[in-house]
């Protein structure tokens, strides 16, 4: 390999590992919120594959260090998927062990992600006989797919019932803007009206505030109280295999082959069933919230490993909900990526490897060192420097720049329409999962309900 | 606190005063919306430039807002 590709990739990989070390940190952070649109910009800016696929995964290595940090120093969880190790950390944290906790945890997440390489590879080459069927009922395995995670989620009946309209909405639109010429006949809208859908929830709350009403009754809060309690941190660079005891280092690895294993269903589902089964038979309850946070930290740095790089390898579709969510660009950014030539397309298996081993080693070198190190000082520097209200204006900022770019000032309004319809159903219970399969599956849905 | 005065929602998990995110959504969108259509038309320029001037927009609201949490630090045992 060349090396001025080699250094691309480095730099890549240590951009990611510094910018999602913060954002990781930033409470609430969704991943796909705030994974998909950089991606997406960068792809669209002209990086090189190389270095987008090495600055993924270093940026999901980061973040996925480090949104177990606000978990153990205050007990809020720094992105959706930390949400299940809370209940654990505050076990720790009350017998004065937040310290403990944050070294668990990363060393949790160090071995996950170091066991999933090998394993979803492994897996990868055992599917992909099979890619090109899987590839010739696209549309059908993604309608499934919406059906089967509407199964799943909390509203299960609207789930269902929301799939043709909102199918019918999105292709209405892209049929609306083809009939007006306002995009060109062999070009279709996905990248904003995905990000829509992202950011929809933001947007649906946003607009609540436009009504008087709803704004008098909202509930009011003053700031936000967190308690932060400072821990002590190591100087050497630390090893995970001495911070986690022999049975937390097995059920850690065990734990991420499982997650490997279920790639293609809900990352914080698994997280919660396995980390639980996996803990249950402890009595004393340090030691099983111990177990259970490196588990669990393990296995959601494996399923996020496993659902972006086996359907990368193996198929070349998004067939994950982490590769349909915050890994989307890497499958379909257009015109740079499509569904037919994206990255599983233009890099060989042993490239994608390399540029996996080379963003997954340097976010776990910097990040993983910087974490043990530095964990009050970055908590204290995002919580005291870094508004809510300047996140949430950045990801607004950058998908309203792309919906332009996709569509012109007409798409602004598409895909305001699109967010608040995503939003309404977000908020009922219909999760991003269901709406993400219903975008790629749209065509396939009218083509056959339309005719 | 002086302003522990009750004027804060919650999105997205965390406390946000109504007329200050007002204030960052500007300042985040118009440079990057701006920036787009001001830029030379010859890709990646418009992106670049969309994203950069995005960024610097992010940066001021950081310095002109100030975050809604109150840190309270205990010391450990």
């Amino acid at each position: 390999m060349d090396p001025i590709i080699i250094m691309q990739m480095v730099a890549a990989g240590l951009f990611g590992a510094v910018l999602y070390t913060i954002i990781g940190v930033a409470p609430g952070t969704d991943e796909t919120a705030v994974l998909a649109p950089v991606t997406l910009a960068l792809i669209l800016a002209g990086v090189s594959p190389y270095a987008i696929l090495a600055f993924f995964i270093s940026a999901i290595t980061a973040k996925k260090l480090t949104d177990s940090i606000p978990v153990a120093v205050a007990g809020i969880p720094g992105g959706v998927m930390a949400a299940p190790m809370v209940e654990p950390a505050m076990v720790l944290k009350q017998h004065g062990l937040s310290n403990l906790s944050i070294k668990k945890m990363a060393s949790g997440s160090v071995i996950g992600t170091i066991v999933s390489i090998p394993v979803s590879i492994g897996l990868a080459m055992f599917i992909m006989p099979f890619a090109d069927t899987i590839v010739s009922y696209e549309g059908l395995i993604f309608f499934s797919g919406a059906v089967f995670l509407a199964l799943l989620t909390k509203n299960k009946l609207l789930s269902l019932i929301v799939i043709v309209p909102f199918a019918l909405l999105i292709q209405g639109l892209r049929e609306l803007y083809w009939a007006t010429g306002i995009v060109a006949q062999d070009t279709t809208v996905f990248i904003s009206f995905f990000l829509g859908i992202t950011i929809g929830p933001i947007i649906f709350s946003i607009f609540e505030l436009l009504n008087q009403n709803t704004r008098n009754s909202m509930p009011r809060y003053g700031y936000k109280e967190i308690e932060f309690k400072k821990v002590v941190t190591t100087e050497r660079f630390p090893n995970p295999l001495k911070i986690l005891t022999r049975k937390e280092s097995i059920s850690a690895s065990f734990g991420s082959v499982l997650g490997s294993l279920t790639f293609f269903l809900s990352p914080v589902g698994m997280t919660v069933f396995y980390g639980e089964l996996l803990s249950r038979r402890i009595k004393d309850p340090v030691k099983r919230a111990s177990r259970a946070i490196s588990t669990m930290d393990s296995l959601t740095s494996a399923t996020y490993m496993s659902g972006i790089l086996i359907p990368l390898i193996a198929i070349g579709l998004p067939l994950s909900p982490v590769a349909i969510g915050p890994g989307n660009a890497l499958f379909n950014a257009p015109p740079v990526f499509d569904i037919d030539n994206n990255i599983h397309h233009q890099l060989t298996m042993s490239e994608i490897i390399v540029a996996t081993c080379i963003g997954a080693a340097i976010a776990m070198i910097f990040t993983y060192y910087i974490a043990m190190k530095f964990a009050n000082q970055i908590c204290t520097f995002v919580f005291k420097l870094v508004p809510h209200e300047a996140l949430i204006g950045l990801f607004m900022g950058l998908v309203l720049m792309l919906a332009f770019m996709d569509a012109g000032w007409v798409n602004l309004f598409g895909v305001l329409l699109i967010g608040l319809v995503a939003g309404l159903l977000h908020r009922n219970g219909v999760n991003y999962g269901v709406m993400f399969m219903i975008l790629y599956s749209a065509p396939w849905i009218m083509g056959v309900f339309g005719s | 606190m002086s302003n522990q005065r009750k004027n804060l929602v919650e999105i997205w998990e965390d406390h946000v005063h109504i007329k200050d995110l007002v204030i960052a959504v500007l300042l985040c969108s118009v440079p990057a919306l701006g920036g787009y259509m001001l830029a030379p038309n010859e890709p990646p320029l418009p992106l670049a430039i969309g994203l950069g001037s995005a960024f610097v927009g992010f940066v001021i609201a950081c310095i002109v807002i100030k975050p809604k949490r109150h840190l309270e630090e205990i010391d450990e045992e």
